[in-house]
């Protein structure tokens, strides 16, 4: 065997992962990271760049460091010497900076060691051998986790190949007249950027958006919410996936008023189809499924694994159960780990699949 | 944080650990039960709001919940206090209370997600840990409540009829009338941990005398026609409530009179009717509490504080008083609110400048602090007398 643990996917979910192997006890050595960019937000840092986010949806617990405590709110407090963020994060008020999160990453990435387990190559293939698991040419590994991120940026399909569209994630500027389409965090950004930058901007919606503070209601990032979907039949899960990956945005005066100024202006319309102007920015998120993802749907042709639609069976704790026991681990990570924690895109959700890893690997280190 | 019941339940119980086994140190220092009663309240009351409210009314708990929750559970323990006679000081019981809250808070925001990494996940549940925590808090919950029941002192029931006495309770216990129990001559306490409750006393030179002895508690008794004292504590503490005294016979005679005790700690007198004699209530070189008591038809002064004491005079009713109704003198610190004193009269037989129907008097040297009294019908409302000084907050 080349190694206890592996990580294949460098991006956030890999790196949370890592962090949580550390601090469960295993030294860098002891886990490989399979990645394209040693620095694990560079993915996340271009996208948030794209859509000009200054601040973070997540609040104070939205870092990749393995547990809770300190969140950013403390690290903010002691950083600034001031209460304020700790009076923030206790009415769930704080939103960390962009600046402040890529800093923590920075500071983390160096505290880990999370160079000195990165390899540089991009993992075609996962192959369960007898105890473990194969990765291409790099060797075995007893316990692996995948989180390849998302398969890529959704576009919707009347807009493919137009040569105004461009996608939210990808660099842009705004032109005079804007199109935004989409309902979300992306689009509601989007709509902001676009006014302060003086475009008109018709927002391209099919439905009213839905507001909540974080993409999930509260309870479901906790065994509370989990425990219901944990048990609930497959159809049952597929449809409160399908739910709750409906776009939405926070509420709030900031996201409001300047939408509602520009309206009074005539600056800012809803229409339900785009309607022929300069720039279509499409705030559409990223394609959803396993299938769009090589690597996934190789794992799934090639070992049958179990799945629902778009989505791979896996047991609550994150875990693939056909290719899991109790002398290796075959983890998902990130957006693809959607039926073991409905959040799995958000960075709470990158740790609960962590934890999960972290514990079967202690386990069989106890063995 | 979205707790599931189980995880309530365990966060409490490990919240509870530490203060139920400092609770347990300071009852074995103070000698006394209730920082291990209180404790007690608290768990209960904080489990049964687990399950019964915050369960399904908080589904997700946000972080500034933690105060107001707070706050309810602390009105919910110290009523349930008071009601069951639980024998904190307020002071202390706040500060007990207060710290059990914080480390509740230290334990859940940050010693219980640091210590288990998917505590936040598991809606704060300990897995196994959890259960050991849980049977933890209660083994040693168990143990100090059993422990405080088998070292009670021995309760003896003083049988309906009149007894002989005096009767000297020289040894720790509890002595509990039934109804119509009667001790003609006297009771004398001269043990700690001491408690006499629901008895009647009859004549003799002093109803009930507490003679060095501490943490005495004096509940529900009635003494009658006292020559000299109705009680009389030297040298020790009591807690005397819903008390009786009345018809004593001696011209001399004082209702209750606590002396010589300031530095053993405070004594309390609370809720009693104390009709006549010279003096009603009166202390000497003692701190004390004083609140709520009835107060009637003195011949010198009402309630007395004097002698570098230093008391907390609130609440009572003080009523055709002759002289003086409530006094504070001789270089005493007296805190003295909400009461009220009315038909207060001038003694001009005794040609006494001070005794011409003060309501409140400060005397020689003694401070007074006045605060939301209501003085009626007295010949005079206050006054201070002997660099004696009086005044409102």
């Amino acid at each position: 065997m080349t190694g206890p643990c592996a990580i294949v996917g460098g991006g956030l979910a890999g790196f949370v992962a890592h962090a949580t192997l550390r601090k469960g006890g295993l030294e860098p050595a002891d886990i490989a990271v399979f990645g394209s960019d040693p620095d694990p937000a560079a993915v996340w840092r271009v996208r948030a760049a794209a859509i000009r986010q200054r601040r973070m949806r997540s609040e104070s617990d939205g870092h990749c460091a393995p547990a809770t405590f300190p969140g950013l709110a403390v690290r903010a407090a002691l950083r600034r010497r001031s209460v304020v963020p700790l009076l923030q994060t206790v009415a769930d008020r704080y939103h960390p900076t962009v600046g402040e999160f890529l800093e923590h990453v920075e500071e983390l990435r160096a505290e880990t060691g999370w160079d000195e387990s990165f390899r540089r190559a991009r993992i075609e293939q996962v192959r369960a051998v007898e105890g473990g698991f194969e990765l291409d040419d790099h060797g075995v590994f007893a316990h692996v986790l995948v989180a390849p991120g998302h398969p890529g940026l959704a576009f919707p399909e009347e807009l493919a190949g137009d040569p105004r569209a461009v996608h939210a994630y990808e660099p842009h500027d705004y032109a005079e007249e804007v199109e935004v389409v989409g309902a979300g965090m992306a689009a509601a950004t989007e709509w902001l950027n676009a006014l302060a930058a003086g475009s008109t901007v018709t927002s391209v919606r099919r439905r009213e958006p839905e507001r909540r503070p974080l993409n999930l209601p509260r309870e479901l990032f906790t065994r509370r919410g989990l425990a219901g979907f944990h048990r609930a039949p497959d159809a049952e899960r597929v449809a409160f996936l399908r739910r709750y990956g409906a776009p939405s945005y926070p509420r709030g005066p900031a996201w409001d008023e300047p939408v509602e100024r520009a309206a009074g202006e005539g600056r800012f319309r809803v229409a339900a189809e785009p309607n022929g102007a300069g720039q279509v920015i499409c705030a559409t998120g990223f394609k959803r499924g396993f299938r769009h993802d090589g690597l996934l749907a190789r794992l799934v042709a090639e070992h049958g694994l179990e799945t629902v639609e778009g989505w791979i069976v896996l047991a609550p704790d994150s875990t693939v159960p056909s290719l899991t026991d109790t002398g290796r681990t075959l983890a998902l990570g990130g957006a693809p780990a959607q039926w073991a924690f409905p959040a799995a895109d958000t960075l709470v959700g990158a740790k609960y699949s962590a934890r999960g890893l972290l514990r079967r690997v202690q386990a069989w280190r106890t063995r | 944080m979205a707790y599931t019941l189980r995880g309530r339940l365990e966060s409490r119980l490990a919240a509870t650990l530490a203060p139920l086994l400092a609770a347990c140190v300071v009852a074995l220092v103070a000698k006394a039960w209730w920082p291990v009663e209180l404790a007690a309240l608290m768990l209960a009351v904080g489990l049964a709001l687990d399950a019964a409210v915050y369960h399904r009314v908080l589904p997700y708990q946000p972080g500034w919940a933690a105060l107001p929750l707070g706050l309810l559970e602390l009105g919910a323990v110290m009523g349930l206090a008071r009601l069951l006679d639980v024998a904190a000081p307020l002071a202390a019981a706040l500060a007990f209370f207060a710290g059990a809250w914080l480390i509740a808070q230290v334990l859940a925001h940050a010693v219980l997600p640091l210590a288990r990494l998917s505590y936040g996940d598991d809606g704060g549940e300990l897995g196994r840990p959890g259960a050991a925590v849980a049977a933890l808090a209660l083994i040693v919950l168990g143990s100090a409540v059993g422990v405080a029941w088998t070292t009670q002192p021995p309760v003896v029931r003083l049988e309906a009829g009149i007894h002989q006495g005096p009767l000297v309770l020289d040894r720790s216990q509890r002595l509990v009338g039934e109804a119509g129990a009667v001790v003609r001559g006297g009771i004398v306490v001269t043990a700690d941990d001491v408690t006499v409750r629901d008895v009647t006393v009859v004549g003799g030179e002093i109803g009930i005398e507490v003679d060095g002895a501490e943490r005495v508690v004096l509940d529900g008794v009635e003494v009658l026609w006292a020559e000299l004292d109705g009680i009389n504590v030297r040298r020790g503490t009591v807690t005397v409530r819903d008390c009786v005294i009345r018809e004593p016979i001696g011209s001399h005679a004082q209702g209750i009179d606590i002396s010589f005790s300031f530095d053993l700690g405070p004594s309390v007198v609370e809720r009693c009717t104390v009709t006549g004699g010279m003096e009603g209530i009166v202390t000497h070189f003692a701190r004390a509490l004083v609140r709520d008591n009835l107060v009637s038809e003195t011949t010198l002064r009402a309630i007395t504080l004097t002698e570098m004491s230093m008391a907390d005079v609130e609440g009572n009713e003080v009523e055709d008083a002759l002289g003086v109704g409530i006094f504070c003198g001789d270089y005493s610190m007296c805190r003295i609110e909400e009461n009220s004193v009315s038909g207060t009269v001038a003694d001009v037989e005794s040609g006494d400048r001070t005794r011409m129907g003060f309501g409140i008097l400060s005397h020689y040297g003694a401070e007074a602090t006045l605060a939301d009294n209501r003085l009626r019908g007295n010949a005079r409302p206050t006054g201070s007398f002997l660099r004696a000084s009086i005044s409102s907050e």
